[in-house]
């Protein structure tokens, strides 16, 4: 073989194998339903998996007597460090905001934004479900 | 070569390049790098400034860099025309070399900035950095690339590599490019939040990737098969000199003018694939081009064993070293060794006088000036007055040989009308860089002064 030849083949495998790796294609997450589980405290409903730049998001509401009583997130992107620290402050301040507001008109927090974008999207699915505003 | 063989036609002239070509240029150039420093200022630059600030803006002005490269090497004709690619490449250097120093900055920044930000090891941080942020890993990819282009650039390790190895490392260059753009869509604080921004920032890419399919790639192609360049006669000039003869289809229609040069390849086996940038030495008539090859090694000693028939391709017409802005009146053409072959093909163009036309011809020895009997052609029929300057250089930089170097004033001496004349400088690096002070000093304007490096 040629060393062009050699050199060529080498350029292309290389690029085959960088573009294997997961982070190397902007493949978005398939969004998740919403899905509504009753319990002793009141009725859990599930918000869709908003998809974002930095990972997926996803809200859990519990509704008692028409108000919000409980808010989880069980989806977060946790996936590097930075995530990991910016998502540890926002997210207990976004679902503070949510359970004083009960509803999703609350500020993004700064810092956070693609974080809050996420959660409120997925909230707002979480809150049609329970047929709240 | 005789006499009769000098073209007496002239080719029909180019319109001049208008002047706003290089305003345009400029204009965009800059225009770029605004959009981006107002998009950084926009998403909070200034009022976060800190090391992850810093590391976004320098990023931005590296990407924006590395963009603008690859137009100036693009060969786009209207900034080919307005700015001549011998600068063009001296600035592709330089933009290269900053683009470079600002993407480590941005690197290091960035790593500072968010490993702060997470109170984490750095060298963790950066890490974590690569295999985790969405296409960091290109982005890392591309950067090693750069980083190979860089120190194959650095003139010491490029003396050392053949340039066929060093063009091939080189071409890897707008891989790196390629590869740095994922990571700036998906991760960019400017790009993610922003479809606007996106958009344009994949319009930039694009048309540099495009520019350079169409007018690198593309308009030689296009050319080469409309022309079908042949060799037709191959001819001794002197120790060293070999001139050859071209011929081609619709050669009329190719828009080539004295003084202009192209890139040759000549399909003559294996080793074609270097191209070498050659001057045409005649004024091109529609019929028949001519270049005239200095024996430096490498490639151009091929030319001398050229056969009749062989198959040419061509990158061109490239070059500022044209006519198209003389009006008529007094004319200097300074050429030193070589040099003297895009004048030669000037002589037969420009529309001068009898006795308004100098060559002022600068060799080491009589018996490396070239082309006598068709400077005396000149000298006869078309009245031009044919100055020899000869012997070794002197130990300081000068365009006069080295028993004359103290004559400051040697050019308003020799040709009195230089003040109100176009002049033509044509010869080695630093030659041509003392002849064109000498000209800037004896009061030539700068939009009359027309030089190119053949060495770049």
């Amino acid at each position: 073989m040629r060393r062009i030849t050699l050199w060529m083949l080498s350029t292309v495998a290389a690029l085959v194998l960088l573009f294997s790796y997961r982070t190397s294609t902007n493949s978005a997450a398939t969004a998740a339903t919403t899905s509504v589980v009753t319990t002793g405290d009141g009725t859990s409903y599930t918000g869709d998996t908003a998809s974002t730049r930095w990972g997926d998001v996803q809200v859990r509401i519990t509704v008692a007597d028409g108000k919000i009583t409980a808010v989880t997130v069980p989806v977060y992107p946790s996936e590097n460090g930075r995530d990991r620290e910016i998502n540890a402050t926002a997210i207990p301040q976004l679902v503070q905001e949510t359970l004083a507001a009960q509803s999703a008109k609350i500020d993004t927090v700064s810092g956070a934004t693609v974080t809050s974008d996420g959660y409120l999207e997925s909230l707002q699915s979480a809150l049609d479900a329970a047929h709240l505003s | 070569m005789t006499a009769t063989s000098v073209p007496l036609q002239t080719a029909p002239p180019r319109p001049a390049t208008p002047r706003w070509y290089a305003d345009a240029g400029g204009v965009l150039a800059a225009s770029s790098m605004l959009v981006v420093v107002a998009l950084w200022v926009g998403n909070r630059g200034l009022q976060d400034f800190g090391m992850t600030s810093l590391g976004r803006l320098t990023g931005l002005i590296a990407s924006d860099l590395l963009l603008l490269q690859v137009l100036l090497m693009a060969r786009i004709p209207l900034v080919e025309r307005a700015f001549g690619q011998d600068r063009l490449a001296r600035w592709h250097r330089w933009t290269g070399f900053s683009s470079f120093w600002l993407m480590v900055v941005h690197i290091v920044t960035i790593t500072l900035g968010y490993a702060a930000a997470a109170n984490a090891n750095v060298f963790g941080e950066l890490w974590d950095m690569i295999w985790t942020y969405p296409g960091m890993l290109l982005a890392t990819a591309g950067t090693l690339l750069l980083v190979l282009v860089v120190v194959t650039s650095i003139r010491a390790a490029r003396r050392k590599l053949r340039y066929e190895s060093w063009h091939l490392l080189h071409l890897y260059a707008y891989l790196g490019v390629g590869l740095a753009l994922p990571h700036q869509i998906w991760t960019g604080t400017d790009f993610v939040g922003s479809a606007a921004s996106r958009a344009y920032w994949w319009t930039l890419y694009l048309v540099s990737a495009g520019a350079v399919l169409v007018y690198r790639i593309g308009l030689p192609a296009w050319r080469n098969w409309r022309h079908r360049l042949v060799v037709t006669r191959v001819v001794p000039e002197g120790p060293g000199l070999t001139s050859v003869y071209l011929t081609g289809q619709r050669l009329g229609e190719l828009p080539a003018r004295a003084g202009q040069f192209f890139q040759w390849r000549f399909l003559d086996g294996a080793g074609w694939t270097r191209a070498n940038p050659y001057s045409l030495s005649a004024t091109p008539n529609g019929d028949q081009l001519r270049i005239t090859v200095k024996d430096l090694g490498d490639g151009s000693s091929r030319v001398a064993r050229l056969q009749p028939g062989t198959k040419v391709l061509v990158e061109g017409p490239y070059g500022k070293l044209t006519g198209e802005t003389y009006t008529g009146g007094p004319v200097v053409l300074l050429a030193c060794g070589i040099g003297v072959t895009p004048l030669l093909s000037l002589l037969g163009e420009l529309a001068y006088a009898p006795g308004e036309a100098t060559l002022i011809y600068r060799a080491r020895t009589e018996s490396e000036l070239a082309f006598r009997e068709e400077l005396e052609w000149f000298a006869t029929h078309r009245g031009v007055r044919i100055v020899t300057l000869l012997g070794p250089r002197g130990p300081q930089a000068s365009w006069l040989p080295g028993n004359l170097a103290g004559h400051t004033d040697a050019l308003p001496r020799i040709v009195p009308e230089i003040t109100g004349a176009h002049v033509y400088v044509c010869g080695p690096e630093a030659w041509t860089e003392s002849a064109r002070a000498a000209a800037l000093a004896a009061g030539v304007g700068a939009d009359r002064l027309h030089t190119e490096l053949f060495s770049w």
